[in-house]
């Protein structure tokens, strides 16, 4: 019987070795180990053979089923992993993507003031763009003939109406409509008649800052400013404070922040005096709380700007502010 | 202001070097922006003498020339009209390095070769421009070194911001005061002596009378017989010419002179030009017309300051001379007028009129009422030994009303309270001492030349910017906490940007002034133009997002960037005859355009139609949980085009719309590619966004999902048979949707189409039965196949 055994190993090896795909691999497996397959009708003849034969018979034919097994098992797992190589579409081609959305640089830097300045307990205030000459020069103690209207060139819709050429007017505004203690920043759109160049644009952002209440102090002031200042570039950003002159601010200061390219050290962008002029600040005029009904006597406060603009060519190191409103893809995708 | 560091030592003993008296007067609020030494570093150049001078035998401008250098011979080319033979010239030599770097090698030009070169005070950095070489004076040593020379006369030029609030720093002894406030020295004022001619009077030869008080409280004058025009002396020219005074005549440089020095305006008039030796002060008429002494005819503002003689106007009053009385070559005899006139009518006319001067800027800002003689006996003064003449006796001086200095309440612990800090009462008061402000009887005289001081707060200014500001406390604890109504517009605008960025928008920002020919298209009824507008192209405040982002459009596929998925929020502008100012909503809007996928290799090539801008809008109105917003066919914009165009509405108003944009509209802004857009008004929205959500359960019972299909006439919207199937679903019907059209084709006949439907069955309280669904299914078809005469597809 052990001829049957030996015939179909004959047969099996003759099969195996012209197997070239996983599909007549299948018909291998069901040739042989199938329900029906040849191993199974081997099996079958183990009830015909004496008694003395059957037990090597069925040791025999078993010992040759695991090699069948193990013979299918190993091209089928060669067949597997063929499927890989030679099958397989390109996986270092790119992806299907969608659009992405990006948010305008100036938002960007807005947002992250606004952060800081929520952190340090402000409140975010609005105001319109297109004023009225009492909001955005009267109430802030800039009467008509007053020299600083040179200052600021001015846009006008009408002769009593004007763009906005600062964020101030929303202190006046805020005031208004409330009593101390105020904590405020106002960021927004301003508009000057310059003409477009490298440093100036006819439309920038700044945000204003206001304090009102009893007891608030220039230290105040200077302590808000220096933790912005550590917020926004580090710690080891130092502020300076130089006497100036708005109108509606007095005391009145500009600040400098230490350069932050070269940290205060002296260098090209700072030229060489390791400070950057950030903005102006001060203690409200007392003319101003007088526009609004506020005791200055009981009340003191402080106000401060800033550019956004001025602050994200900084970070980002941009050296002409009209490319901001280009909105050129290859601008925005930087960011 | 330009000041002359040597010519500042004239009026106040300074130790420090310009650079630190710079960062000392930067820190007290006299911003120095820039210190330009007069005399730039240089090598090589010598004194070198000329002496031979022939012509180029190959160019008509240039010379050869011989240059002695003390040693030897040196042949060199030069372009400069005025070399001469026997002159000495500043002469670089071989090597010699000039201010800019620049250094001098050895060429040929036009086949002769050149050993050096002869310089002009440009090449040396001490002017902007020359018209030839420098011609030095004749005693000075052949070989000398020339820089080592020049640098014994250095000077720095400091360029200071001065803040239009401190006119009386206009000037050097102003500047100095600072100074000496800063350093606690002295400040040595110029003496004046005046040898007057007692045996001439000046009311002989001149009257003063103001007509107009109000804008000229006080007028002087000073008259000088038999003075002699001439250049001014090279030591004033030189110091005129630093601080960027062009030298002119001794007598109009003196003025200036005088005018660097105090600061207070003076005008020379010859007096011979004055007609019946009278002065009258009045306001402009109507109409009045001045020829002023730049030769430009000035149509005359009302309410101008007029400075007249019995006849004419001679003057425009603290602004500028006329060209009919001004000192010219003939002038013998002059009449020096000092006055003061009142800020605001000064700067009202030199606002008007367009001019702005020296003096007007002075004026404006506020001189010195009680300053007046001084600057005028310094003038007469000069003169006298400049210009020789003789001094009439006396002044004429017309000052009904002096000005008095201002008494200012101040209370020195106040300063403290302000500044937070922790000065003492001596260290105030002698801060304040220094600045010649003195404290008596919790008060403080400001000399009127102060106009800045006016009130406490000035004077804690004071004490505050020369204590330093940096020497000032700094606190970062607070009890001042935000308490104000909570203000939510910063907050929405912050979410419906985030949602538009998470649809995988890219947002920009456009300029809000636009050309006015472009707002028609994007806004009904009149826009709001700008009366004084930088240019053509920002004429308008924009009543519409649109005008701006199609440029960014058009200005990004010029650029070879044809996919396009932008978004904006901003304001837009529109009059509102209820106020006094335009109304001024927040806006959004998106616009896409080019391909409807990211191009790569495997992604569809089509380009994007109205399906897609609607889609954004539906995901967005839905992503910012807008639910009330109803959508409806639209047909009537003057920018969209009107077979494709929709507008949004809530609570039956329009608050948007969205579609593809006309070719029309699109090809003002460079754009021949189609281009979709929505555009939505904030204002009406923000309260709907505002609106808390509250949490509705998630429906605990399956819900039962049914399909059909129906045939029907094509014309009928689709929205029509969902509205109505909604209306008459009664309460189990949870939602209905298409999703599946089908035209055309063997079973479809012309002028139908079929839709299929999707119910979707649901109960907050229980499990649905089957039986009950069916007869509200098959009810539901029943109707809508009879109310949109559609047949049943099976």
């Amino acid at each position: 019987m052990h001829d049957t055994i030996e015939q179909i190993r004959e047969e099996f090896d003759k099969d195996y070795a012209s197997v070239d795909s996983p599909d007549a691999l299948e018909k291998l497996r069901i040739k042989y180990l199938g329900r029906k397959g040849l191993i199974s009708e081997a099996f079958n003849l183990i009830a015909e053979l004496p008694a003395q034969e059957k037990p090597q018979f069925g040791q025999d034919l078993n010992r040759f089923k695991v090699d069948v097994e193990k013979k299918h098992e190993y091209l089928l797992s060669r067949f597997k992993s063929a499927d890989h190589i030679f099958e397989a579409i390109d996986l270092t081609l790119p992806g299907r993507q969608p659009f992405i959305g990006r948010k305008h640089p100036l938002v960007q830097m807005a947002d992250e003031i606004k952060d800081i300045f929520k952190n340090l307990g402000f409140g975010i205030e609005d105001g319109p763009e297109i004023e009225t000459d009492y909001y955005n020069f009267e109430a802030l103690n800039i009467p008509k003939s007053h020299p600083a209207r040179e200052m600021q060139d001015t846009l006008y819709i009408s002769d009593e109406i004007v763009l906005r050429t600062h964020t101030s007017p929303v202190q006046i505004r805020v005031m208004e409509q409330t009593q101390p203690p105020i904590r405020i920043i106002a960021p927004g759109r301003v508009y000057r008649r310059d003409t477009p160049d490298a440093s100036h644009s006819p439309l920038f952002h700044q945000v204003e800052g206001l304090v009102v209440g009893e007891g608030v102090t220039f230290a105040d002031l200077k302590g808000v400013i220096e933790a912005f200042a550590h917020q926004m570039f580090g710690k080891d950003i130092k502020v300076r404070f130089r006497p100036s002159f708005f109108p509606f601010t007095e005391p009145s200061a500009e600040y400098d922040f230490n350069c932050i390219f070269c940290r205060g050290k002296g260098c090209r962008v700072c030229k060489n005096s390791g400070w950057i002029e950030i903005s102006g600040a001060g203690m409200v005029h007392p003319n101003v709380f007088k526009a609004v009904g506020y005791d200055s006597e009981k009340y003191t406060g402080y106000a401060f700007g800033m550019g956004i603009d001025r602050l994200a060519m900084l970070r980002y190191g941009i050296n002409d502010i009209r490319i901001f409103f280009e909105n050129d893809l290859r601008f925005l995708n930087q960011f | 202001m330009k000041i002359s560091f040597n010519w500042l030592k004239d009026y106040i003993d300074i130790e420090d070097s310009p650079y630190d008296l710079a960062k000392k007067l930067t820190e007290s609020g006299f911003e120095v922006e820039e210190v330009i030494p007069s005399v730039q570093s240089f090598s090589g150049v010598i004194v070198g003498r000329v002496d031979a001078v022939e012509k180029h035998p190959d160019a008509d401008k240039l010379s050869l020339c011989d240059v002695f250098d003390g040693e030897a011979k040196n042949r060199v080319i030069c372009g400069a009209p005025n070399v001469k033979k026997g002159q000495l010239v500043p002469f670089a030599k071989l090597g010699a390095v000039l201010p800019q770097g620049f250094k001098i090698k050895k060429v040929k030009i036009r086949g002769v070769e050149s050993t050096g070169m002869i310089c002009s005070k440009e090449e040396l950095g001490l002017e902007k421009s020359s018209d030839g070489i420098w011609d030095l004076e004749e005693s000075l040593p052949i070989g000398l070194d020339f820089y080592s020379h020049l640098v014994k006369q250095q000077d720095h030029i400091l360029e200071i911001a001065i803040t239009p609030n401190r006119p009386d720093c206009l000037s050097l002894i102003g500047i100095a005061r600072e100074v000496s406030a800063i350093t606690g020295k002295e400040v040595t004022l110029p003496s004046a002596p005046i040898e007057e001619d007692k045996s001439k009077s000046i009311d002989s030869h001149i009257s003063i009378h103001i007509h107009d008080q109000e804008g000229c409280p006080r007028y002087a004058g000073r008259v000088i017989l038999d003075v002699t025009l001439s250049s001014s002396p090279r030591w004033m020219q030189e110091r005129l010419e630093s601080v960027g005074i062009r030298p002119i005549n001794n007598i109009v440089d003196i003025t200036n002179y005088v005018l660097m020095e105090y600061g207070h305006p003076l005008h020379a008039f010859d007096l011979s030009e004055i007609k019946g030796a009278e002065i009258h002060v009045r306001k402009s008429k109507v109409n009045e017309v001045f020829i002023t002494l730049d030769e430009k005819e000035r149509r005359l503002p009302t309410d101008t300051v007029m400075i007249c003689d019995e006849e004419r106007a001679v003057a425009l009053g603290g602004i500028m001379g006329g060209l009919n009385s001004e000192v010219s070559e003939s002038t013998r005899n002059i009449l020096l007028e000092s006055a003061y006139f009142k800020p605001t009518r000064i700067a009202q006319s030199s606002r008007r009129l367009g001019m702005s001067t020296e003096a007007s800027q002075r004026f404006e800002r506020g001189a010195d009422p009680n300053g007046v003689t001084v600057a005028l006996n310094r003038a007469a003064s000069l003169i006298h030994s400049l210009a020789g003449g003789s001094v009439v006796n006396g002044i004429c001086d017309v000052y009904p009303q002096p000005i008095e200095p201002a008494r200012i309440f101040f209370r020195p612990q106040r300063v403290n309270h302000l500044l937070g800090s922790d000065l003492s009462h001596k260290k105030i008061i002698n801060i304040l001492k220094r600045l010649q402000l003195d404290y008596k009887d919790n008060h403080i005289i400001a000399p009127t030349n102060r106009v800045d001081l006016k009130m406490e707060a000035d004077i804690i200014e004071e004490v505050a910017r020369l204590v330093n500001y940096s020497n000032l406390p700094s606190r970062k604890e607070t009890t001042i906490v935000y308490d104000l109504p909570h203000q939510k517009t910063d907050q929405v605008l912050g979410f419906l940007r985030r949602m538009l960025l998470e649809l995988g928008l890219t947002e920009v920002l456009t300029n809000s002034m636009i050309r006015e020919k472009e707002a028609p298209y994007f806004a009904e009824g009149k826009a709001v133009n700008i009366l004084n507008p930088i240019s053509d192209d920002m004429t308008t405040m924009r009543p519409s997002l649109l005008p701006g982002m199609l440029k960014t459009v058009g200005y990004n596929i010029n650029r070879h960037q044809p996919n396009l998925r932008f978004f904006e929020i901003g304001r837009i502008f529109k009059h509102d005859s209820n106020n006094s100012l335009p109304a001024q909503p927040y806006a959004l809007c998106v616009v896409i355009t080019g391909k409807r996928f990211v191009p790569s290799w495997n992604t569809a090539k089509e380009e994007i139609d109205f399906f897609d801008i609607k889609g954004y809008l539906e995901s967005f109105l839905r992503k910012i949980f807008l639910d009330n917003a109803q959508i409806f066919l639209y047909d009537n914009s003057s920018f969209l085009n009107n077979k494709e165009a929709i507008a949004i509405q809530i609570d039956q108003k329009v608050v948007g719309y969205c579609g593809k944009i006309k070719d029309e509209v699109a090809g003002i802004f460079e754009i021949k590619k189609p281009v979709y857009a929505f555009h939505l008004e904030l204002d009406e929205l923000l309260p709907e966004l505002m609106r808390n959500r509250i949490f509705e359960p998630i429906p605990r019972f399956p819900h039962v999902e049914m399909d059909f299909a129906i045939l029907l006439d094509k014309n009928i919207l689709a929205s029509e048979i969902l509205e109505y199937i909604k209306n008459v679903g009664g309460n189990l019907l949870h939602n209905v949707e298409i999703f599946d059209i089908f035209e055309g084709g063997p079973s479809i006949s012309a002028g139908k189409r079929s839709l299929a439907l999707r119910l979707r069955f649901q109960s907050k309280e229980r499990t649905l039965n089957d039986a009950e669904v069916n007869m509200i299914f098959r009810d539901l078809i029943a109707r809508t196949t009879k109310k949109f005469n559609a047949t049943l597809r099976k």
